[in-house]
């Protein structure tokens, strides 16, 4: 059973309903994953701003689920979690312990933004009208995300950057 | 990969070869994405949990076993390929993946590599090479740089690394390979093509460490150096190409398969169950090996 691969052109409503709901659900999962990490580094206000955007994750991920449901009831899914990688959600890389609360944000925001670049760059592949007044729709959603995040972050009070360095222990020859 | 184990009869979730064990690991630590692509590669196979088991040795990267749902043993420094090769040959209908790191493979259980590469045993070896042991906070691996300075070189490595590609390469491996959690689709690619792959299968994860790394290997550095060996048009049945391209360790960050064979030999747990077959004719029932040492001879 080789990995699927995504074809945007044959891409249907169902599908492309199934795709966006698997979008916001790994990124559900990894926004929650990235809170743990924090948890256990120390780190509550990131810990705490990655929660609060995995429950929009999980929200936007149950609308469009419903959404699905409404359209096209227990049709099987064609798509799967194997065909997409990091679409909206943070990658692993971002995470850093005594991340401040500003770089959390940050890290969200860059995730808003490159969800709104696949949406933009797929209308080039999509054939189907349906599918892409709902790229174009998704698109929209992202930038009021992004938005949002760029409030909360005007919100924050100018703080001090995290020092990375109080991390380690300096190498002193032994 | 056994071929007698059961055949998958549906598509599996990655979700379903996660365990509750939440990673300790540093975030942005390399081997987050490592994990993530083995779920998506195990998914990919299809084999459900109970027909695996995952063997490690010690380090940071050999915690992998109890991040899974898959039989784990986190065994003792250096030592998971000798565990992993037994397991292989007592249970053949077993998926026996061993992961560690590069200290764990190249150092202390450098001694086991070759042989479990000639054997050819039907594992697959994932290693996740961050240069340095960064569970024990920042010392000298065999495949640190020379130069690199750490609290055990604190004026500069003298040695030159060792070079994991060529070194298994040169023993015979079957299938050899690199990728980096900075590009999700070809590491998950190569995982699941060293999984699939009948013999010793190795692949080499520059899995960098987000704490005690130095800046140009972490993930961000991947991405703008690395190379595609199928965009180079490597053929990955060149096995001499391969070593040429693998000599480049430490220079360039080549990732894709460096070499597939193309008609892979028996493996040795294959060799075992066929010499078994062969003697078992002639063979004392298990029930009766006692019955020589009885006074009337099992009469």
């Amino acid at each position: 059973m080789a990995t699927p691969k995504l074809d945007l052109s044959r891409l249907s409503l169902k599908d492309a309903l199934d795709l966006a709901t698997l979008i916001e659900e790994e990124a559900h999962e990894r926004y929650l994953e990235l809170a743990d990490q924090m948890d256990k580094h120390r780190t509550p206000g990131a810990a705490q701003f990655f929660r609060f955007m995995a429950e929009n994750e999980a929200k936007h991920g149950a609308a469009l689920s419903a959404q699905r449901r409404a359209r096209f009831g227990d049709a099987p899914r064609d798509v799967t979690r194997a065909m997409l990688f990091d679409v909206e959600a943070p990658e692993y890389d971002a995470a850093r312990a005594f991340m401040t609360a500003r770089e959390a944000l940050g890290v969200a925001l860059r995730c808003e933004e490159k969800a709104y670049a696949f949406f933009a760059e797929a209308l080039a592949y999509v054939n189907d009208p349906q599918v892409k007044t709902l790229f174009d729709e998704l698109g929209a959603e992202e930038v009021s995300h992004q938005d949002m995040v760029r409030r909360e972050l005007a919100h924050l009070p100018p703080g001090e950057e995290r020092n990375g360095e109080a991390f380690v222990d300096d190498p002193n020859p032994q | 990969m056994s071929t007698t184990a059961t055949q998958p009869t549906r598509a599996m979730e990655p979700k379903e070869f996660k365990s509750d064990l939440k990673p300790i690991w540093c975030p942005g630590c390399g081997d987050f994405g490592v994990l993530q692509a083995l779920y998506r590669a195990l998914a990919s196979v299809g084999r459900p949990p109970h027909e695996i088991a995952f063997v490690s040795g010690i380090g940071c990267s050999s915690r992998i076993p109890g991040y899974t749902t898959a039989y784990g043993f986190n065994s003792v420094h250096g030592r998971a390929l000798p565990i992993a090769q037994g397991i292989k040959i007592a249970n053949p209908d077993l998926l026996v993946v061993v992961a560690g790191g590069d200290g764990d493979g190249f150092s202390i259980g450098g001694g086991h590599l070759p042989h479990a590469v000639r054997r050819n045993v039907d594992l697959t070896y994932l290693v996740m090479d961050n240069q340095i042991y960064g569970l024990t906070k920042g010392q000298l691996s065999p495949t640190s740089p020379r130069g690199l300075h750490t609290i055990t070189s604190g004026y500069g490595s003298m040695e030159d690394p060792v070079n994991p590609l060529l070194y298994v390469l040169a023993y015979g491996a079957g299938f050899v390979a690199q990728g980096t959690p900075a590009e999700m689709p070809g590491l998950t690619a190569v995982i699941e093509e060293a999984l699939r792959f009948p013999g010793f299968a190795f692949v080499n994860v520059q899995s960098p460490c987000v704490t005690f790394g130095e800046e140009e290997q972490q993930l961000r550095a991947h991405k703008t150096h690395m190379k595609s060996l199928a965009a180079l048009g490597h053929d990955p049945a060149d096995r001499l190409r391969a070593m040429a391209l693998a000599s480049d360790y430490g220079r360039e960050l080549y990732t894709g398969v460096f070499y597939r064979n193309p008609e892979p030999g028996p493996t040795y747990d294959a060799l075992v169950r066929r010499r078994q077959a062969d003697l078992s004719p002639g063979a004392v029932p298990r029930e009766r090996v006692l019955d020589r040492f009885r006074q009337d001879g099992g009469r």
